[in-house]
């Protein structure tokens, strides 16, 4: 197992590498340019030239690419165009709030899925199982802005029981910390656990019909254990996958949901920086994103041989 | 049962510490996220809503756009223009404790026309050097006369920042600005909030208030959502959709009143088709601009005749607003076919105004694409002449100057279209160089007969500053150049 995960870290070095290659040929191919944006209006000529000269951006292709992925690789991805303040700084300010909300919500989702895939895999083709089916592609359909912005209008503006938007950390005020953060985090979860549901459903009701699963009625055994000792264990794997794929697909898509509740996070940064050009911000956020999810399937790999005994890494 | 009951308690107890913690403090939305707090460097206008608060400005303005006094109690212009004496506030501290006297207010306006980077280069351009005379006296020389000197020392320009603190924090001044103004600075989470304290030893007396947080919503709706749910109580800019319920809302009051931006399209005369003057014409006569201040901003702005809003200065009856000609323009269009690309910037309001704009060019047979870029390209497009039209506005300054030189001078900064014309040329050069305001209206007002008629660039609406706030808040005064100064404002 230890040997799997050094090999699998070490053959990744290549792929991350073209990935900061393709971080940072994407920015620079992007038009305009980012000193006329950071000037705007009232630009002068000469303005333009100096700001360019000093954003190192008067340099060639090669070498820009060279000096930043040395600091990259030191974890110093540059200073930020609009205000001056360390990449890395922002980076560490603004991960930890969306990793928390992430990971709020892929509880409040996981919350909902187990119960309900299980259920409705279990009851397939009754009632229950119809219904479950029917607000799980509700949870599909439904798009997130709307959802947050229906959650807005009932707990904050009719209830007035939470705030509209705003953070405080976990540390500062923990009380206040969940609060403000449960909104956002079923606004992300449901559409998550909408998903999941689907995934589990089908999976446990493909393993439900195995040789195996028979076996175990023929023996006698009830038909709870049976989907919990037997079924349910090789049902997790697609359902693992699908989980790791959300989870990384809520670090960065956390976006809207950070918008409409004005959280301080990543992927505001992110929105913020496109908006103002700010070219190392958006290059330091993207590649922290790509090792971020290339982490997430790591982990859901070792997570394969860790649920299932028949999966075994040399 | 009981986890519910639970969870009610939680809910009430984090929003009854929540209500206590901010009984002080007023927080106000804005559109975006101010990005620089520096006078030299700042170049976005929601900037100067904050920056307002932490730097004292020489000079300021009133409700009806006069220039008065600030930290220069008085002033005088002699030598035929050339030279302006202001006399400095006595007894003036910055809010780190360090003094603002002659050399500081020195130190502050060359800061902000040498800085490298600086925004404020081309609106300080034609100042000399400023002397010390005495330290309450202080003297800038001009290497040529420049009406507009005392409006633009009411903006950015004129804020004066503590040279101690300054020179201490270099590059990162930005992110502690230090002032000597009604509030001051404490700390910012980008993406979140900047707080400001009042600054109880203000030589104005002290705000009212005594925290002031600001907090970014760039999203219309949000803003609006907040407010609603008491989480902030201003807000600036209101959704023109949101206008009226707001208005109809007796928890909520509603300032609407005139800016000093305009907004409109540039046609770029540099290359065909626009370089043809009959086809620039024939567009401009399609647009119908009352329509448009109706149909998609509510009657939230006002249509417009040219650069100079009503009361401003420079603004003259006589200049009237175009009426929609689909005839006029099919005459100009002499039977030949246009086809053009609208170059804008991507936007729910924006996108819905070109495409109306679309549809109405298309009555007179002309045939327009839309084409959506971000600002920063919008900016560098224009720059590089490399467009048919696009819309562009402009945020607006107290001198008519700030709203027509360097869009129509030969050469200007923000000349997007490429004009030249040497009578228009002149003609600016010298309204710049008189001082009695009513003789720089009146020369501005004959060039812009030349520029209407050339049309490089057609106007289209004025903005208008609109604030909503709890009805608790009072003491905000409306001032056109849509600042809000919170330093007299109550919350009760």
């Amino acid at each position: 197992m230890a040997v799997f995960a050094l090999r699998r870290l070490l053959s990744s070095i290549p792929t991350l590498l073209i990935v900061t290659l393709i971080v940072f040929a994407m920015v620079k191919l992007l038009p305009g340019d980012p000193a006329r944006l950071i000037l705007g209006q009232e630009a002068t000529p000469q303005a333009l030239a100096e700001l360019r000269r000093s954003l190192g951006l008067d340099r060639s292709l090669p070498q820009q690419y060279l000096s930043w992925l040395g600091g990259a690789v030191r974890l110093d991805f540059g200073t930020s165009l609009t205000d001056n303040s360390s990449v890395s700084r922002l980076i560490a300010q603004k991960l930890p709030v969306t990793l928390e909300l992430a990971l709020f919500a892929m509880l409040i989702s996981l919350l909902i899925s187990l119960p309900a895939g299980i259920l409705s895999a279990m009851r397939r083709n009754t009632w229950v199982d119809r219904l479950l089916t029917l607000l799980a592609l509700s949870g599909i359909s439904l798009p997130n802005f709307f959802l947050g912005i229906l959650l807005i209008y009932l707990f904050s503006i009719r209830l007035a029981w939470i705030p509209a938007s705003g953070y405080t950390s976990l540390l500062e005020n923990p009380g206040r910390n969940l609060l403000l953060l449960l909104l956002p985090a079923i606004t992300l979860g449901v559409g998550s656990a909408a998903v999941l549901t689907r995934y589990l459903r089908s999976s446990l009701s493909e393993t439900l019909t195995q040789d195996y699963v028979r076996t175990a009625h023929a023996k006698g055994l009830t038909s709870r254990a049976v989907t919990s000792k037997h079924a349910l264990r090789n049902a997790l794997i697609p359902f693992l996958t699908a989980f790791g794929l959300q989870l990384g697909g809520l670090l960065g898509g956390a976006v809207i949901t950070e918008q409409i509740f004005s959280i301080p996070g990543f992927g505001r940064l992110l929105v913020d920086a496109v908006f103002t050009r700010d070219l190392p911000v958006i290059q330091g956020v993207v590649l922290v994103s790509a090792v971020a999810v290339f982490l997430v399937s790591f982990l859901v790999d070792l997570g394969y041989a860790a649920v299932d005994p028949r999966i075994r890494y040399h | 049962m009981r986890k519910s009951q639970f969870l009610m308690a939680f809910l009430s107890a984090a929003c009854l510490s929540a209500a206590t913690a901010s009984a002080q403090t007023l927080t106000v939305g804005l559109d975006a996220d101010p990005p620089k707090l520096d006078p030299a460097l700042s170049t976005a206008l929601v900037d100067r809503q904050v920056m307002n608060q932490i730097f004292d400005k020489l000079l300021d303005l009133d409700a009806n756009l006069k220039v008065i006094p600030a930290l220069a109690t008085s002033w005088k212009v002699t030598n035929g223009g050339l030279t302006y004496t202001f006399k400095l506030k006595a007894g003036v501290k910055f809010t780190d404790g360090t003094a603002l006297d002659a050399a500081a207010v020195k130190y502050g306006l060359d800061r902000n026309r040498t800085l490298e980077g600086s925004a404020r280069k081309n609106e300080m351009s034609s100042i000399k050097e400023i002397k010390v005379v005495d330290p309450q006296t202080i003297q800038i020389n001009l290497s040529q006369p420049y009406g507009p000197l005392l409006a633009v020392l009411t903006d950015r320009a004129g804020m004066i920042v503590s040279p101690t603190a300054a020179k201490k924090a270099g590059a990162d001044f930005q992110n502690n600005p230090v002032g000597s103004g009604p509030f001051t600075f404490v700390s910012r989470v980008r993406q979140d909030n900047i707080t400001l304290n009042a600054n109880k030893s203000y030589w104005g007396g002290a705000p009212k208030i005594d925290k002031l947080v600001y907090r970014p919503f760039t999203d219309g709706d949000v803003r609006y959502a907040n407010l609603l749910s008491g989480a902030v109580q201003a807000i600036t800019p209101i959704d023109p959709k949101d206008i009226s319920k707001l208005e109809q809302n007796p928890k909520f009051n509603v300032l609407n009143y005139p800016g000093i931006g305009f907004q409109g399209v540039w046609f770029n005369v540099t290359r065909a088709p626009f370089n043809n003057k009959n086809f620039r014409q024939a567009v401009a006569a399609t647009i119908d601009r009352e329509a448009i201040a109706k149909s998609i901003f509510y009657g939230t702005v006002t249509p417009a005749a040219g650069p100079f809003p009503p009361g401003t200065p420079a603004a003259s009856s006589a200049i009237t607003v175009q009426k929609p000609d689909i005839a006029l323009a099919k005459k100009k269009l002499g039977g030949k076919p246009l086809s053009f690309t609208l170059l804008t910037t991507p936007g729910s309001v924006t996108t819905q105004l070109a495409q109306v704009y679309q549809a109405m060019f298309a009555q007179a047979g002309i045939n327009a694409k839309i084409e959506q870029v971000e600002f920063g390209t919008l900016l560098d497009r224009a720059d590089k002449q490399d467009y048919d039209a696009l819309m562009l506005g402009w945020s607006g300054r107290p001198d008519p100057d700030g709203n027509i030189y360097d869009f129509f001078v030969t050469g200007g900064t923000n000349n997007q279209a490429g004009y030249s014309n040497k009578t228009v040329d002149s003609l600016l050069a010298k309204a710049r160089a008189q001082t009695a305001m009513s003789a720089r209206a009146a020369t501005y007002n004959v060039a812009l007969s030349t520029i209407l008629s050339d049309t490089p660039y057609t106007w289209v609406y004025f903005q208008r500053n609109l604030v909503a706030s709890v009805k608790g808040m009072t003491g905000l005064k409306p001032i056109p150049d849509g600042i809000l100064r919170f330093k007299d404002v109550d919350l009760k």
